[in-house]
């Protein structure tokens, strides 16, 4: 039987890990796409302060990127050490993206950015632009698989179970790469990425243009990032509608508790911009409503509804009472198996199976379950609505902001006048925390929002967990904190010494001098109109 | 002034392309979209530092006729 | 015979050469940062140490990424089971192996001496335990690992992690770091002139001549073992769990494929031998032969493992009849297939690229060039 106290601490450091991992994959993917575009004017222009351009924002790439590997090896060992039943579960499924994240993905990436590092010599230039893109691609289909895999967590497709070897079995692959969570979410995912490589490059080359340091190279980086950005920004926020409507049919109580609907209302259903919820009273203590745009938004029409936790809850319960006859004749076919009579009964209840795991944490033997435990297995399917409300109104807020932001720096970017806007400078580095904390609000709206669910109607996530001991759990925790807190100083600790030394020897060569000159001159004439 | 109007211009155009997206995207084939959209940003962002470039030389021209002129 | 039995076998077969290569690979640049502070004396030597496999340590980490990943997806339940039994060894493996990537970037980024002596000790753990736990790992297969399933395959292990580091366990972790050692030697003779060539030719023939030693003990040892036998079980590519098994112990069973198959004993020959030649490779300074000799000694020495263990994976000390099979532990057939066309694909891809990453930075390492690189580790 598991200790809830292991599930906790091990969900605890799951989460702790994941959100670091997080912190450093988004930059990784978005700020690999803009070394190759700098890398495209390079080789496409020949001028030389873009290839101090690529080199100086890889040279920060790198210091990212050694930190997301690492922490990245932690993810893969925690599903086996920490969710060990939720590894034997549904390995048959899961496992495959991640062994071919491995083979088509991380290997690209992994060998190519050696290359891309110490080939600058060695490589003619377009050789060293293919490998640049290699490396871009490389870590994009690297989340592509990782996000499949997550998918499935989310919404459950081309597998079912197996009752003679005891799990979840693949049926398509085909399906479980094409469905569409897995689409939206990679796409939601990679482009937000580029998001956050596009504010870091702005905020980190507005702080420059703000220094008066290294101008032409500011120049140059804020005009592609912000252009980069403001493309991103929009497609986020397009896949992230995209991502609520699949996700909220798939997931009907992590939508629930994303707008705080805690009762079944009529269309056209009103939106809540504000809401205290009280998960305690199932109710919003106080809230702030614009009419009609809930049904408009989650169903894209006036006349469409989606259910409370009222309703959630009571078809929850059915589904538990439902699922109760199944994991008794699952019980029955690994004492005997192949027990034609189990076999029978487990068919026709097959579907509501994981509802009647969610019940076994209260009551072992779930054919004398008792209505108040079924009950509360069925109060358990709802999600923890407060901060899954609260970090979706964050994101969502964060994205609209940074949409306005790239928009006005588009402006002044175009009209080649941004680095006298110093106001609109230190509102840019400023920014630079701002996709970070969207992307790791982003995370918990999807996985707090998945909950009491690992694989969603499968498999509930006290189950999933090791049954080691809570001496195990303290002993890792402790472990990762102090190690984790060790390398993020070390990490921001080099990153801020990389950007305040800057870019090693600001274009010597003579061609370069000659852009500089007229750089030069270009800003005289701008100070003179302005 | 200028600018405001501007970003509000620009803004509106977001948010209506946006909307278009949302309506025409649907739950559709958005591998297929990533591949297409992600080689236009990168080459969009590679273009404007491009243009970049071009903007300078011809301020500078401008600025070096105007000298002349005067 | 089945397809679904084949399948398995395949899969058995590609676990080991994905973790041949893992061996060969990660090891190679472990055993660099084992002996970093021996064959490099000085900061400009290590620095060169580091160099040498600075293009492709980051590539060759993920054979250690994908190895966990195959198990993952051909073999879930010992994913599941090995990763959450041996939890504190397995702590300690990723513990030692994160820090690898920041010792590799962050070390040489700042001049203070402190800083750089700090990295070069934690290179110096990322690449000693590691190898001496993945070769405990295979001494423990041995005696198997007190775990027993529950009826829905909820694993419980028993045993304490003092129980893993068992006299046989260390043998087998020590044969797996000296062999590390032997390639990390290799790779910087391959790479460097002068004392760094010639402090790593000392330690490649200490290192194969201690492995030659204890890959004999190794096998005296298991000869007088306990071993596992699959006394009943239902016929191997039928789909089924670990429950439905009957397994004794028998003395020396560990030997039985050998005896039954006496071909087999080409295998620890391929040990040996790339041993003994790699030896001698090394101190004739043929140090791209003394490598790939490595590799084959490699090869022969998880062969050999994978040999005596089969069909058994993980065997269960505690309720033998719930060990852990190729039969009973692998993915299902559609699963497998998808799995064998995938590696079918990529691995020739892999191998072809890594050649290519190679070919390009061929050549030695120079002191003055690492020092005058902007871009060097």
């Amino acid at each position: 039987m598991h200790d809830i106290t292991v599930v906790d601490l091990s969900r605890w450091q799951f989460a702790l890990t994941a959100l670091y991992h997080f912190l450093f994959v988004p930059l990784t993917l978005g700020l690999s796409f803009l070394l190759a575009a700098m890398e495209t004017v390079y080789v496409t222009t020949g001028k030389p302060i873009y290839r101090e351009i690529t080199q100086f924002w890889g040279k920060l790439f790198l210091i990212n990127f050694a930190l997301g590997v690492a922490t990245g090896l932690t993810m893969e060992f925690e599903f086996g050490t920490n969710w060990s039943f939720y590894s034997s579960f549904v390995g048959d499924i899961f496992g495959a993206p991640l062994a071919i994240e491995g083979l088509m993905a991380f290997f690209l990436e992994a060998t190519f950015i050696g290359m891309m590092v110490f080939g600058w010599d060695r490589l003619k230039r377009g050789q060293h632009l293919a490998v640049t893109y290699m490396v871009a691609l490389g870590s994009n289909l690297s989340a592509l698989w990782i996000l499949i895999a997550n998918s499935f967590m989310q919404a459950p497709e081309g597998a079912s179970f197996n009752p003679t070897t005891m799990r979840m079995e693949l049926g398509s692959l085909t399906q479980l790469i094409f469905s569409h969570d897995a689409q939206a979410k990679f796409v939601h995912t990679s482009i937000a990425g580029y998001v956050t490589g596009a504010i870091f490059v702005a905020g980190v080359s507005a702080w420059y243009l703000l220094q008066r340091r290294h101008v032409e190279l500011a120049r140059r980086s804020f005009r592609m990032a912000v252009l980069f950005g403001v493309l991103a920004t929009a497609g986020v926020i397009t896949l992230g509608d995209a991502l609520g409507f699949i996700g909220g049919q798939a997931q009907p109580t992590k939508l629930a508790a994303m707008e705080g609907l805690w009762k079944s209302e009529p269309a056209p259903m009103p939106f809540n911009l504000i809401a205290f919820p009280s998960q305690q009273e199932q109710l919003n203590r106080g809230q702030v409503q614009v009419p009609y745009a809930l049904s408009l938004l989650v169903t894209h029409s006036l006349d469409g509804t989606v259910p409370g936790v009222d309703q959630l809850e009571q078809a929850a319960a059915a589904r538990i009472r439902d699922g109760i006859p199944a994991v008794s004749a699952l019980q029955a076919l690994s004492a005997h198996p192949g027990d034609p009579a189990a076999l029978a009964q487990f068919r026709s209840h097959q579907k509501d199976l994981g509802y009647g795991f969610l019940v076994q944490r209260y009551a072992a033997d779930v054919s004398k379950a008792t209505d108040e435990q079924i009950a509360t297995a069925a109060r358990d399917t709802i999600p923890q609505v407060a901060p899954i409300f609260w970090s979706f109104r964050a994101m969502v807020a964060m994205g609209l902001a940074m949409l306005a932001f790239f928009v006005l720096a588009v402006i002044y970017s175009m009209r080649n006048n941004v680095e006298h806007k110093r106001w609109f400078l230190k509102i840019a580095v400023w920014m630079i925390p701002v996709p970070f904390l969207a992307c790791e609000t982003g995370w918990l709206v999807a996985e707090l929002g998945r909950q009491p669910w690992t694989v969603y109607g499968m498999l509930p996530t006290w189950m999933s967990a090791s049954t080691h001991s809570v001496g195990y759990m303290v002993f890792s925790l402790i472990g990762f904190v102090a190690l984790y807190t060790a390398f993020i100083i070390a990490e921001m600790y080099l990153m801020v010494r990389a950007i305040r030394k800057g870019p090693d020897e600001p274009h010597a060569s003579g061609d370069g001098r000659l852009i500089n000159d007229r750089s030069q001159a270009a800003r005289v004439a701008g100070y003179a109109e302005g | 002034m200028k600018t405001f109007l501007q970003f509000v211009l620009f803004m509106v155009i977001a948010v209506v392309v946006i909307l278009m997206a949302i309506v025409l995207g649907g739950s559709g084939a958005w591998y297929f979209a990533w591949l297409v959209g992600t080689g236009m940003i990168v080459l969009i962002t590679a273009a404007g530092g491009a243009l970049l470039d071009a903007q300078d030389e011809h301020a500078a021209d401008e600025a070096r006729a105007r000298v002349a002129d005067a | 015979m089945e397809l679904y039995a084949v399948l398995q076998i395949t899969w058995w077969l590609l676990l080991g050469v994905l973790l041949i290569g893992l061996a060969v690979m990660v090891g190679m640049d472990m055993g660099v940062g084992t002996i970093l502070r021996y064959v490099g004396r000085t900061d400009l030597e290590r620095r060169v140490a580091l160099n040498i496999i600075g293009p492709h340590w980051e590539g060759n980490q993920v054979w250690f990424v994908l190895g966990g990943g195959a198990v993952f997806a051909a073999f879930p339940l010992i994913y599941a089971t090995a990763f959450s039994g041996f939890y504190v060894v397995m702590l300690l493996l990723l513990w030692s192996m994160i820090m690898r990537p920041l010792g590799f970037e962050y070390r040489s980024k700042l001049p203070s001496a402190a800083w750089r002596g700090t990295w070069d000790w934690a290179l110096f753990v990322s690449g000693l335990v590691p190898m001496v736990v993945f070769g405990a790992a295979f001494g423990n297969l041995f005696h198997g690992a007190p775990f027993h399933f529950s009826w829905n395959l909820t694993s419980t292990y028993t045993g304490s992690f003092l129980g893993l580091l068992n006299p046989f366990a260390i043998l087998c972790g020590l044969l797996s770091a000296a062999l590390s050692v032997f390639m990390g030697a290799a790779t910087v003779m391959n790479g460097a002139v002068d004392a760094i060539h010639e402090r790593a030719r000392t330690l490649a023939r200490l290192s194969a001549a201690l492995a030659i030693v204890l890959f004999a003990i190794g096998g005296i040892w298991v000869r007088g073992m306990q071993g596992f036998v699959l006394t009943s079980s239902p016929a191997p590519g039928i789909a089924q769990t670990p429950l439905q098994q009957a397994v004794s112990l028998v003395d020396g069973a560990w030997f039985g494929n050998f005896h039954a198959h006496p071909l087999l004993w080409i295998v620890p020959m391929l040990g040996f031998a790339g041993m003994l030649l790699g030896l001698l490779a090394a101190g004739a300074r043929r140090s791209h032969l003394a490598w790939w000799l490595g590799a084959v000694a490699w090869l022969g020495v998880i062969g050999t493992a994978g040999v005596a263990l089969f069909p058994f994976l993980l065997p269960s000390s505690s309720m033998p009849a719930q060990s852990l099979t190729v039969w009973n532990a692998s993915s299902s057939q559609l699963t497998l297939t998808w799995m064998v066309g995938f590696a079918a694909v990529f691995v020739p891809l892999v191998v072809w690229y890594t050649s290519w990453a190679f070919y390009v930075m061929r050549g030695k390492v120079k002191a003055e060039h690492v020092a005058a690189d902007e871009h060097a580790y």
